[in-house]
């Protein structure tokens, strides 16, 4: 046995390193097998080993997944989970790593891992051609000079130009994509920034990907309640367990990935008994000044451009009551009252979650059976959901003017706070066509 | 005291580096299975970051469209070099040091001032748009915090009349630093995370950059970067157990036992603030190591001074 492979031997015993991409019907999965100690979900595609694709991946997104398997490093694989969605047409459709129904995800991933490092499945092969996108027209020794370097396109890479600043200068300016696997933010959400520095000059959030009708997602029961009743309880536990997740999601954005493995856990097991583990969660994150270091003064929006939209935590944070439990006789008799904030910004949006989260917990307690929905409208852990009606489209118009001028990491905290959800646009308008096929 | 011969010197600061990077990768896991209510485990804190080292060795480098390859591969030596360099001037015992020049807080301080030059080569080279975004940052972050941090040191100088290391650890035998200049520790260890860019002043690797400098590394570079980062958190330990916690000297037990403990003590603190202080914004950082930091750095040296008078 030779050095490498007495190295590979013992590497078959790490902890899997995992860039996983959660698709549509498949993030709370994905979320799920973080917590086994075996696999770690890594940022990056140069940290991994495996390439676990997940859920439902539209067709506008397959050649950027075939670019993240091979900005992998030898040795790679990739393991198929579909979880009830079609990954044929997928360009990694012939890995032989498939995830079944009856399997368990982590020992499937893991076995994975380990069949790799020991030689019994091979290393995978790139899927794109190493080829420039463009032809470089460079002529120095590192591709400086000659035609196309400014203004052009070279390797399919904008380059820098020129552009005012805040201080009135004219310094670099770089238009960039980040995403759609960008590891903090929902799979397939696009942001297009053009950046001087650290700072976003301007920042659009593409349309998302999964309203194409191509996707029948799973129903959860916020869609379930758009044409059928549904127990409080279930709603309010579904609640508490979105807020829960989100709450994990924005603490690995704050460099917490370790606290954010706690909170996950609360959310897996999340039962209407854990009211007071909210609240003492809650208490905790305000010790350790975790809402307001991150986000006092982050990503304010002023309460007269969110009337109106209905945007659940983000508009209650402002100060606005739009909440269409409000007006639901269900809740009425169980004491609803929304929660309210005032200061617009993402350490309100915290807030607003976490007392939400530990409120639709009491509800779920107190309800005796009562049930709402079936009226076309429902008030979803985002904002007011109806067929083709999503938080995520009716924030879009409001990205723009937000995340102009902000740093980048207070950009993704912005962001993160938002609760984007490009997956819930395609779940409303895949409503429709399900009841037909009903 | 005379200098320790080149090759031991060489072997006991290899040493005492690679097992400082191991031990920081134990307690680091340990402290993060507790925060995250997870379950301990002897295989996974204590040979999991082996297994883990090994799949970096194992894994190919991949490499990215035209980066600066020299740049590339030379960052983590650099970082690296430079952590030898200031643990090096970290004596362990009255008469264990693997060099104590008469200008050791000069060496350490000019090694803290070159990471910036180690970060923003590392985050230039592989040509990426996050990994520029990282050396932009510390370059923001790193001329923040030198000036603080070299104030912080420089007022333990004072009370030795001296800047040899060893003259500054003996100088603490009637009273500790910590205590001579209560303000001297807290504004150490705050620029201290930020030198060796850790927990909430990870501001170049960060996560909402997918890792910053780092996102394009993997196998070797990986590792290389990672135990580099990790020596540096040792060094600033260490100096900091030296400097302020009175550094060998402490009853019953071995002077070179005591400084151990002081530093692992120290490094365990920094770990677990990483574990539970959020990420701090790069704009509020500047904002505080100017207005506040620099200003307490000052008194802390004004008074320190007036003491001696």
């Amino acid at each position: 046995m030779g050095v490498r492979d007495a190295l590979a031997h013992l590497a078959g015993g790490a902890v899997a390193p995992v860039f996983a991409v959660a698709g549509g019907g498949a993030r709370e999965a994905v979320a799920e097998l973080a917590l086994s100690p075996s696999v770690e979900l890594v940022d990056s595609p140069a940290a991994a080993s495996v390439l676990l694709v997940a859920g439902f991946l539209p067709s506008d997104l397959h050649t950027p997944l075939a670019a993240l398997h091979d900005a992998m490093p030898d040795p790679r694989c990739t393991v198929s989970w579909p979880l009830g969605s079609d990954h044929g047409s997928m360009p990694l459709s012939s890995s032989r790593l498939r995830i079944g129904p009856d399997d368990e995800p982590v020992q499937a991933v893991t076995r994975a891992y380990r069949a790799l490092l020991s030689g019994v499945v091979a290393t995978e092969p790139p899927i794109q051609p190493d080829v420039d996108p463009n032809p470089w027209r460079g002529v120095g020794p590192y591709g400086q000079g000659g035609r196309g370097m400014t203004g052009g396109t070279p390797y399919g890479r904008p380059m820098a130009e020129l552009g005012p600043d805040r201080d009135g200068l004219r310094l670099d300016v770089l238009p960039l994509s980040i995403g759609p696997f960008f590891p903090r933010f929902p799979a397939g959400l696009i942001l297009d920034v053009v950046m001087a520095g650290d700072l976003v000059i301007e920042g659009r959030v593409a349309d998302s990907p999964f309203g194409g009708g191509e996707w029948r997602p799973p129903v959860g029961p916020f869609v379930r309640a758009l044409s059928e009743p549904v127990p409080v309880a279930e709603i309010e536990l579904a609640r508490a367990r979105q807020h829960l997740r989100w709450a994990s999601d924005a603490l690995i954005t704050q460099g917490l990935p370790a606290f954010a493995m706690r909170v996950r856990r609360l959310a897996v097991t999340l039962t209407p008994g854990h009211a007071s583990s909210v609240r003492a969660l809650s208490r905790r994150l305000r010790l350790l000044r975790v809402p307001q270091w991150s986000g006092a003064g982050v990503g304010r929006i002023a309460p007269e451009l969110l009337t109106g939209l209905a945007l659940g935590p983000v508009s209650r944070a402002a100060g606005l009551g739009e909440d269409a439990r409000a007006a639901d006789p269900a809740y009425a008799e169980l004491g609803f009252e929304p929660i309210v904030a005032r200061d617009g910004d993402a350490a309100a949006r915290w807030d607003v979650r976490l007392a939400e989260a530990a409120q639709s917990l009491e509800l779920a307690a107190r309800a005796r059976g009562q049930r709402t929905g079936g009226v076309g409208i429902v008030e979803g852990p985002r904002g007011r959901l109806g067929p083709d009606d999503s938080p995520f489209q009716r924030l879009q118009s409001l990205l723009p003017d937000l995340l102009a001028g902000l740093e980048w990491g207070d950009a993704v905290t912005a962001l993160a706070s938002l609760d984007l959800d490009p997956e819930e646009a395609g779940t409303v308008a895949a409503r429709p066509s399900r009841a037909e096929a009903a | 005291m005379d200098y320790a011969s080149p090759p031991i010197a060489l072997i006991a600061v290899g040493l005492a580096m690679a097992a400082g990077v191991y031990l920081i990768a134990v307690l680091d896991r340990s402290i993060a299975v507790l925060v995250g209510a997870g379950r301990w485990t002897w295989r996974g804190a204590i040979v999991g970051p082996i297994r883990s080292a090994a799949l970096l060795l194992v894994q190919r480098r991949r490499t990215t469209e035209r980066p600066d390859s020299p740049g590339w591969t030379l960052a983590p030596a650099l970082l690296t070099g430079l952590a030898a360099v200031a643990l090096a001037m970290v004596p362990i015992g009255p008469d264990m040091a693997a060099a104590d020049p008469s200008t050791g807080f000069v060496v350490f301080s000019a090694a803290i001032v070159f990471v910036m030059i180690a970060v923003f080569l590392h985050g230039w080279s592989p040509n990426s748009a996050l990994a520029m975004h990282g050396a932009y940052r510390f370059g923001a972050q790193a001329l923040s915090f030198q000036i603080p941090f070299l104030l912080a040191m420089l007022a333990t100088a004072l009370p030795a009349e001296s800047l040899s290391i060893v003259d500054i650890v003996d100088a603490q035998e009637p009273l500790w630093n910590v205590v001579r200049q209560p303000l001297g520790l807290p504004l150490y260890l705050v620029v201290g995370v930020a030198v060796s860019f850790w927990g909430p002043l990870n501001l170049p690797d960060a996560s909402d950059l997918a890792g910053g400098t780092s996102v394009e590394d993997s196998g070797v570079a990986r590792l290389l970067w990672k135990s580099a980062r990790a020596a540096m958190l040792v060094a600033v330990a260490a100096m900091g157990a030296a400097g302020f916690l009175g550094g060998w000297w402490g009853p019953w037990l071995p002077g070179p036992v005591w400084m151990v403990i002081k530093a692992v003590a120290l490094l365990t603190l920094l770990l677990v603030a990483g574990h539970l202080l959020p990420r701090v914004r790069i704009q509020r950082f500047v904002v505080i190591a100017w207005v506040i930091l620099i200003p307490l750095a000052l008194v802390n040296i004004f008074v320190s001074g007036a003491l001696l008078l």
